[in-house]
């Protein structure tokens, strides 16, 4: 027996490194994704996707589709009842019902006994289209006049931007759109934003523009459904909130949420592209025409041309400054390229271009355009890399302008805790000031001269780049439990998708905050039926609330445990703790009682002992914004404009790092991803 | 068109099933065997996902006909692990907390086994070149990089 006296401070648990339990699994390749699920009479879905970015449908044919052999539906519009126009959102377009607009959205749908049959159908659709002038640039998209996305009277879809929890507007002087294809605007002022300029001697105009890019999970999105006798739905799915995903396919089929079970499957992949139902409603649509389960798989090119990728952002920024350096004046005017379908989160983009740094007077712009072009979603957050990549550059070049330190210049006008942001909402406390100075003070940012230096001479230009950046952190009430078994071991229960392994942390908050040790904890993931309410896997904010609630589910699991004990040991609760699988009474270790056997009356015939079930359903108000600096050391060939990165370093405020080992995979992950962004992808678009 | 007799061995054992002779190999073992180990994440060979061993060497099973395979050998990420342990490779991953998604892990960990088998010390950049058919979108491939280096260490 151990001599060492375990309390809840010094179990196995918060702060190691332990590798996550699924492991095994996903290295032997016995992970199950939705398309690796087969159940009996399974059916395989394929959709016939417009080739062109706005038409008008003029027919579709879909008799000899029909007709082939081993096809058991084809669907369209016509066929299905719960299709409205107007269609608020891209999950509810299910098929486009006399008009497409963006080429790759679902004209017809087809389920077969084989893929290759379904295939085989999609060319036998005949759908006769008059094609329509389109909007593919968001700046011509913008203008009076240009050929309209969206039907007339379409509202606009904040409801990512509710999802995300992000910063709601406080004052926003909101005019009425007026151009078609302009959906959402937003305006946000503070001083004197003339005067401002007036009263500089540095004023940087630039534009910053970062294209659409797709978030590129390496699994396509993926879905299987299959209806019960009694008309019950469940759906695999591959997503990023099984309890968003419910609701949203929900609203599309005018179903109560008691008819839908989801089970998330592993999701491989979604940086923010899986949040949003997209192949649901039409799945769940053909497993109940054909009544059979039915698995829809999106091809990677389906995925490129119609997946929901980031969007296209530009920004024009304009600030001034006194020759000390004194901030003066900040405008801008961001355009969001929202694809065919309104939800990008505008505010978002507002509240980094005017609150990280602090402006005296500024006049923040921003508009949603819809173009036809898929429709977006966030990518490692939604709209803050590309808001932060252009103030961030607008300060280098400031600084640059001015002749001063570019991390003296940004440390010295950086918003700090307390500080007002557009919203007039405080700062929350972050780590912004910190990682910049921590960068700062890298070896690799202090030798920038040397690696400069070294430039030329059979070498390319060489330099060194320093950036900063943050997020907000997304907030959305959540719930899990914790129960006693009767082997004196806990079984946590959330509906969080773990995608980047984050159960391994939430049984380690379990295991500290009741007190075993994390070998004594299984963490489970449940369907919509089973699991309490739980939240997206997005926002940066999987640990900061899911772990607050199964914190509060462990230490109200470990509360009851006590208060049993307590009775058994005729001692008060206070003097008790949990020591190597044992409560017993503080001072005394000869005194106690096993948690097995207070789990094993839980569950005892005629025992009067409850059993024990820990539940924590937190909501929050607070957020956790969480900041980066990073340092690039690059190489460019002057003749050809590649550049090699030699060295990178990320400094990151990741909090209490509850697993390190998943801390640092997240941070590598997240900064090779936006290097892919700087530098080599783009969903590029001609006319 | 009439189905094939497709005769192979699949992880060291005989196998003969029936396939359409326009089946790929990757959909052959995923749909007719139910090895679903090797994914689809593009269909096209640019991802690696699928990345099998036929007859040792490293391929995309979703660019080769599963006809193709008449008679040959092929090893998939469910016939890397021995009588139940771990290939260092495999138990590197686990440990060293490679895998976030796990979707490109497959085939990663066979293109990794493929290049310890031709350079039983690799390089950094006899690894980096040899998974550089595969992509992954979690990882940044710095762990990767490490766990292979270590397993490598490991074999040796």
């Amino acid at each position: 027996m151990s001599t060492v006296m375990k309390t809840t401070r010094d179990v196995r648990g918060v702060g190691l490194s332990i590798p996550r339990p699924d492991g095994p699994e996903k290295v032997t390749g016995h992970v199950q994704y939705v398309a690796d699920i087969k159940l009996k009479g399974l059916l395989h879905a394929k959709l016939l996707r417009s080739p062109h970015a706005h038409a008008r449908i003029v027919s579709i044919d879909v008799s000899r589709a029909r007709a082939l052999p081993g096809v058991r539906a084809v669907l369209t519009a016509a066929d299905i009842p719960e299709l409205k126009r107007k269609a608020p959102t891209r999950a509810h377009a299910v098929l486009a019902i006399d008009r497409v607009v963006f080429s790759g959205q679902p004209v017809a749908a087809v389920a077969a006994d084989e893929l290759a049959i379904a295939e085989e159908a999609l060319d036998l659709i005949d759908v006769k289209y008059e094609v329509l002038p389109a909007s593919v640039d968001p700046l011509q998209s913008l203008k009076p006049g240009a050929p309209p996305v969206a039907d007339a009277g379409t509202e606009a879809d904040a409801s990512e931007a509710l999802a995300h929890s992000a910063v709601a507007m406080a004052k926003s002087d909101d005019a009425p759109p007026k151009a078609v294809n302009v959906t959402q605007t937003a305006n946000v002022k503070r001083g004197d934003v003339a005067k401002g300029f007036a009263e500089s001697d540095v004023i940087v105009e630039k534009t910053y523009r970062v294209p659409m890019v797709h978030q590129g999970y390496l699994e396509p999105h993926a879905v299987l459904a299959e209806w019960d006798t009694t008309g019950q739905l469940t759906l695999w799915a591959s997503t990023q909130g099984s309890f968003n995903t419910r609701a949203e396919v929900a609203d599309v089929l005018g179903l109560e949420e008691n008819r839908i079970k989801v089970i998330p499957v592993e999701c491989g992949g979604g940086f923010g592209g899986k949040i949003r139902a997209l192949c649901e409603p039409i799945t769940a649509l053909l497993a109940r025409a054909t009544r059979r389960p039915v698995r829809y798989v999106m091809t990677r090119r389906e995925e490129l041309e119609a997946g929901m990728p980031a969007p296209q952002v530009i920004i024009r920024l304009k600030t001034g400054a006194k020759r000390d350096g004194t901030l003066m004046a900040l405008e801008a005017e961001t355009v969001l390229e929202s694809g065919a379908f309104s939800g990008t989160v505008l505010a978002v983009s507002s509240v980094f271009l005017g609150s990280l740094y602090k402006w005296p007077a500024f006049d923040i712009k921003g508009s949603e355009v819809l173009t036809h072009k898929p429709s977006v979603a966030a990518y490692r957050a939604p709209v803050a890399p590309q808001t932060i990549f252009a103030i961030d550059s607008q300060m280098e070049q400031m600084a640059r302008a001015l002749g001063v330190d570019s991390t003296d210049f940004r440390a010295r006008h950086l918003s700090r805790p307390g500080d007002p942001m557009v919203n007039n909402q405080p700062w929350a406390s972050n780590g912004a000031f910190e990682v910049l100075e921590k960068a700062a003070a890298h070896p690799m940012w202090k030798k920038r001269a040397e690696w400069k230096a070294s430039g030329g001479n059979g070498h390319g230009l060489r330099g060194t780049g320093i950036a900063l950046g943050g997020w907000l952190g997304g907030l959305q009430p959540t719930s899990a439990t914790v129960k006693l078994n009767t082997d004196g071991t806990l079984a946590v229960l959330t509906g969080q998708v773990d995608i980047a392994g984050t159960n391994i942390s939430l049984a380690q908050i379990a295991a500290s905050a009741y007190g075993v040790d994390i070998e004594k904890v299984k963490i489970t993931t449940g369907d919509t039926d089973v699991a309490p309410m739980t939240g997206l896997s997005a926002g940066s904010k999987t640990i900061y609330t899911v772990g607050v609630a199964v914190m509060q589910a462990a230490q109200d699991a470990r509360r009851q445990t006590l208060e049993i004990a307590a009775g058994e040991l005729e001692a008060a609760m206070q003097d008790l703790e949990i020591v190597d699988g044992r409560v017993v009474v503080r001072g005394m270790p000869d005194k106690g009682v096993t948690l097995a056997s207070i789990g094993k009356k839980g569950n005892l015939y005629m025992s009067k002992v409850p059993p024990v079930i820990g539940v924590g359903h937190p909501a929050f108000t607070q957020q956790a914004p969480a900041f980066a600096a990073q340092l690039a050391r690059i190489e460019v060939d002057p003749d050809t404009g590649e550049v090699k990165i030699h060295d990178f370093v990320i400094v990151q405020d990741v909090g209490h790092a509850i697993n390190p080992l998943a801390c640092e995979g997240q941070m590598q992950g997240g900064a090779v991803q936006s290097l892919g962004i700087a530098l080599t992808e783009i969903l590029d678009y001609d006319d | 068109m009439p189905k094939q007799i497709l005769s192979f061995t699949v992880n060291d054992e005989p196998v003969e099933t029936l396939v359409q002779p326009y089946v790929t190999l990757l959909d052959a073992l995923r749909e007719d065997l139910g090895l679903t180990g090797p994914k689809e994440g593009c269909g096209t060979g640019d991802c690696g996902a699928c990345t099998v061993h036929v007859d040792g060497q490293p391929v995309a099973s979703c660019l080769m006909l599963a006809m193709q395979a008449r008679g040959r050998s092929v090893r998939t990420i469910e016939g890397l692990a021995h009588a139940g342990v771990l290939h260092p490779l495999q138990d590197a991953f686990v440990r060293l907390g490679v895998p976030q998604c796990g979707f490109c892990i497959p085939g990663v960990l066979m293109a990794a086994a493929a290049v310890l088998a031709e350079h039983p010390r690799p390089t950094e950049e006899d690894i980096r070149y040899g998974i550089a058919g595969n992509l992954c979108r979690c990882t940044g491939y710095t762990k990767m990089v490490a766990a292979i280096t270590e397993a490598a260490g490991s074999l040796t």
